[in-house]
């Protein structure tokens, strides 16, 4: 009896101080706010709480949670991307017209993540070997890459995709899970395991945190920020297979407002935009945010220009409470 | 009269850890009351309650006899009621001058909207020569030495009226000379009735400038008592709560292999060309004063400055150091002079920091957690940081225990010469020999050696088994400890006597 007591009451405290710093902790209290959203949204819509509509969101997720992930590393580091989405759009027509010429699927992929790698490099070096400040670098890399796309594409989506690229966004395993959700689980698996487990996590983490002293540890701030750069791009064109595959066709003006999408996810998740703090897991939550509030939207009929302008809103929020939590 | 100020049973926990345990302190006008404690005993903690950047969970404040309701202090109402503490030069905005800075949210108007620089600038003299301060009311702060950026700190509590002045181990990054300028100003601000709360580690001074001493002890405050009249030994037997055996002497070993050697080494830096070598096991210091360019010649041979010329070899192999990644990778480690811009991930935990620079010398993609985290754990427990958990942020824990961090994670990393840059600043006296007993058994394993830098000519005699002086950015003396002094190695810093014992 006395036993079983105590260790309730043990467990109890224990529960107590779980909620305490679990309150503590953007991501948690943002999987509240998400729960309480999908509460909303499932009383508005008898079809929400499906099976296949959870998977539809996670679905529609996926584009926006791959590239978060990518923003989420620079971010990390205190650094910012703004060419993401133009990166993603250039790198899937390039990908696009490959195809075109060879009809080789390979090949054609292969183009999109490498030139999606190719953008971010550049970025890399411009930002380490040139020391043109992030911002500017990628602002500028956001008007290379999405005039580059609009040339090679002479401005004309292209269609003509073989069925084995639309499955990448269509297809299905298991006649359950979208593929779509597979690639973007599979993508925060291994940035999950390499921010956390290698040396490069470490140093992503030690460099956003005190550059000088990162640099002064003999860390290799120039390789590593190059790398995140380059793994960002990456993502980009990954996304922007899903993209393609799920719509049939490659939109050079595809991705456009997508680094508003993706800087949203990864400050919802409540990585500090100064660097050092912050984790990818909760960039998943923000991302799964941000498209349950741009559906949410869509049920409620809100056109697509003012969900610009809830999103917009939403980024600033969400640094502010930010903010305001860090200096109490 | 009533006294100045007192606080009566101040207690302040962080997340259940007690930093202050029902702590009295008091402070008359025109006296320096000291506060002496080991790292984290909770100094810091306590002059934050005063001057409003913690708020105490419990206890009362009185200012000249009248209630201070400590719910409400804040940094503003500190200001607003005179208690002004002097930082190390946070404070200061670097690009503006003196005098905008000294008269900052009141300058002068001209009738209107425009400000009346002239008028700026002769009020701001006026108070400097009030003081007798020698600054320069033009200079820009960022141009001004640490000294004289802390009498300017000073001259900006004072035009705000301010009664009690804090500094917190205000020496620490001071010269002898500047020290004694410091002195000089606190025996001047001391006869116009203003108390001063001085923290320091440094048992001389203690001496020198207290007129009483309260020691604190893992948060609690044990005694308050004369310094004139209380023995060194005894003050530190108060702070640890045992006596040490004074410090042991260095072991002489004898001069085993060259394992670092420097020559020709030049850049816009020196006035000289460098040239000295290292031998195995020892422990070479560099003395000099405050901008003697110790802290280059340092910096010089990481890899942070770039050399005109020079060659550099470990173990008798020329190597080329081109940034401090190349160094590190040779087994070269450098502790930084300013921990909190250079040594430290501040929102990173004791852990993370203190296993950086060897997690920088893997070349695998991952490592061993377990293996970091008993590696990490063992050098907290040999070298003493007193944190609560390894997670813990180190920008939580206090001054003495950020530094001992910093000296954890090279002496965790697999160097074999380590460059150490004022590795005891802020660090109390017990621990300090705790300190130089691990630098000397770092020495003591096979190829390892230690370049010893430090202004503390004191702590130079004592850890060094040779040493070099440094003056005006070149190398001017080379010297035995056991054969040398403090007064000959303080002529060759300031230049009163020449002479290059080798060539
Ligand atoms: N903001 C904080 N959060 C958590 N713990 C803190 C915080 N500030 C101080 N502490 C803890 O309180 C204790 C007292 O710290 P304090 O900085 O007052 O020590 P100190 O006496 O000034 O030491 P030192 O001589 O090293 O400067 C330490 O254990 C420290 O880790
Ligand atoms: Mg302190």
């Amino acid at each position: 009896m006395t036993k079983n007591n105590q260790s309730s009451s043990a467990g109890k405290t224990g529960i107590m101080r779980f909620f305490g710093r679990a309150m503590k902790n953007q991501a948690f209290s943002m999987f509240i706010i998400l729960i309480a959203m999908w509460i909303v949204l499932a009383f508005m819509s008898p079809y929400f709480f499906t099976v296949s509509n959870i998977f539809e969101i996670t679905l529609q997720t996926a584009v926006v949670a791959i590239i978060a992930a990518g923003e989420t590393f620079i971010t990390l580091t205190g650094g910012l991307d703004l060419s993401v989405g133009s990166t993603f759009a250039c790198s899937a027509v390039l990908g696009g017209l490959v195809f075109q010429a060879t009809q080789n699927l390979f090949l054609s992929l292969a183009t999109t993540l490498l030139s999606g790698l190719v953008f971010g490099l550049i970025n890399g070096l411009l930002i380490t070997g040139l020391k043109v400040p992030p911002f500017i670098a990628t602002l500028g890399m956001m008007g290379i890459a999405r005039g580059f796309a609009l040339i090679f594409s002479r401005g004309i989506p292209i269609f003509g995709l073989p069925p084995t690229y639309m499955w990448i966004g269509q297809g299905k395993l298991f006649n359950l899970i979208p593929i779509p959700t597979v690639i973007m689980v599979l993508v925060f698996i291994v940035a999950y395991l390499l921010l956390n487990y290698t040396r490069f996590g470490r140093f992503i983490f030690a460099i956003g945190s005190n550059t000088e002293a990162a640099r002064l540890s003999g860390i290799p701030v120039a390789k590593v920020t190059i790398g995140i750069y380059a793994i960002c791009g990456l993502l980009c064109g990954i996304a922007s297979t899903i993209e393609a595959g799920r719509l049939g066709t490659i939109q050079p003006a595809g991705g456009n407002g997508y680094e508003l999408l993706a800087i949203g996810a990864v400050v919802i998740g409540g990585t500090s935009t100064f660097g050092g703090e912050g984790s990818i897991i909760a960039t998943l939550i923000g991302a799964i945010i941000v498209t349950t509030i741009r559906n949410g939207l869509n049920i409620i009929g809100v056109n697509a220009f003012w969900q610009q302008v809830v999103n917009g809103m939403i980024i600033i929020g969400a640094v502010a409470t930010d903010q305001m939590r860090r200096h109490k | 009269m009533a006294k100045l100020l007192v606080m009566k049973d101040i207690s302040k926990s962080f997340y259940g850890v007690k930093a202050l345990k029902n702590v009295n302190f008091d402070l008359e006008s025109g006296e320096v009351h000291i506060l002496l404690g080991e790292n984290g005993a909770g100094k810091s903690t306590l002059i934050k309650i005063l001057s409003g950047a913690y708020r105490a969970d419990s206890g009362n404040i009185e200012l000249e006899g009248k209630h201070i309701d400590i719910s409400r202090l804040g940094p503003r109402m500190a200001e607003e009621i005179g208690i002004a503490t002097i930082y190390q030069s946070f404070h200061l905005i670097p690009h503006l001058t003196v005098a905008e800075n000294l008269m900052l949210p009141r300058f002068v108007r001209d009738g209107g909207m425009f400000i009346h620089w002239k008028a700026v600038f002769q009020d701001a003299k006026n108070a400097l020569d009030a003081l007798d301060f020698d600054i320069d009311p033009h200079a820009k702060v960022k141009d001004l030495s640490v000294s004289k950026k802390q009498m300017l700190e000073i001259a900006i509590a004072l035009s705000k009226n301010a009664k009690i002045l804090i500094m917190d181990e205000p020496t620490a990054a001071l010269s002898q000379k500047e020290i004694e300028i410091l002195f000089s100003t606190i025996a001047r601000i001391k006869e116009r009735g203003i108390g001063i709360i001085y923290i320091s580690h440094k048992i001389e001074e203690i001496k020198r400038i207290g007129d009483r001493v309260t020691v604190l002890r893992d948060g609690s405050a044990i005694a308050t008592v004369n310094p004139k009249t209380t023995s060194a030994e005894e003050l530190i037997s108060i702070m640890i709560g045992k006596t040490i055996s004074s410090h042991n002497r260095r072991v002489v070993t004898s001069a085993g292999k060259t394992l670092f050697e420097v020559k020709g080494l030049q850049n816009q830096n020196f006035s000289k060309p460098i040239n000295f070598e290292i031998y195995e096991h020892e422990i070479l210091g560099i003395a000099g004063l405050v901008g003697s360019g110790k802290t280059e010649l340092a910096q010089a041979i990481f890899g942070i400055d770039r050399l005109d010329s020079g060659k550099i070899s470990l173990e008798g192999n020329k190597i080329v150091i081109t940034s401090p990644r190349s160094a590190v990778m040779r087994g070269i480690g450098y502790l930084p002079e300013d921990r909190d811009a250079c040594g430290l991930c501040l929102n990173m935990g004791v852990k993370e920091n203190m296993s950086l620079a060897n997690l920088a010398q893997l070349h695998s993609l991952t490592y061993s957690h377990v293996h970091e985290t008993q590696s990490v754990q063992s050098m907290v427990d040999d070298i003493a940081v007193k944190t609560p958990e390894l997670s813990q942020q180190v920008k939580y824990l206090s001054g003495g225990n950020k530094q001992k961090v910093i000296l954890g994670k090279w002496l965790l990393a697999n160097c074999r010469l380590l460059i150490l840059d004022e590795p005891t600043i802020g660090i109390d006296v017990g621990a300090r020999s705790e300190i130089y007993e691990l630098i000397r058994n770092f020495a003591g394993d096979p190829g390892h050696s230690v370049l010893f830098i430090s202004s503390d000519i004191d702590e130079i005699l004592e850890i060094s088994n040779r040493l070099l002086v440094m003056s005006q950015w070149q190398i001017v003396a080379e010297l035995d400890p056991d054969k040398s002094s403090k007064n000959e190695i303080m002529q060759y810093s300031l230049g009163t006597r020449t002479r290059i014992s080798h060539d």
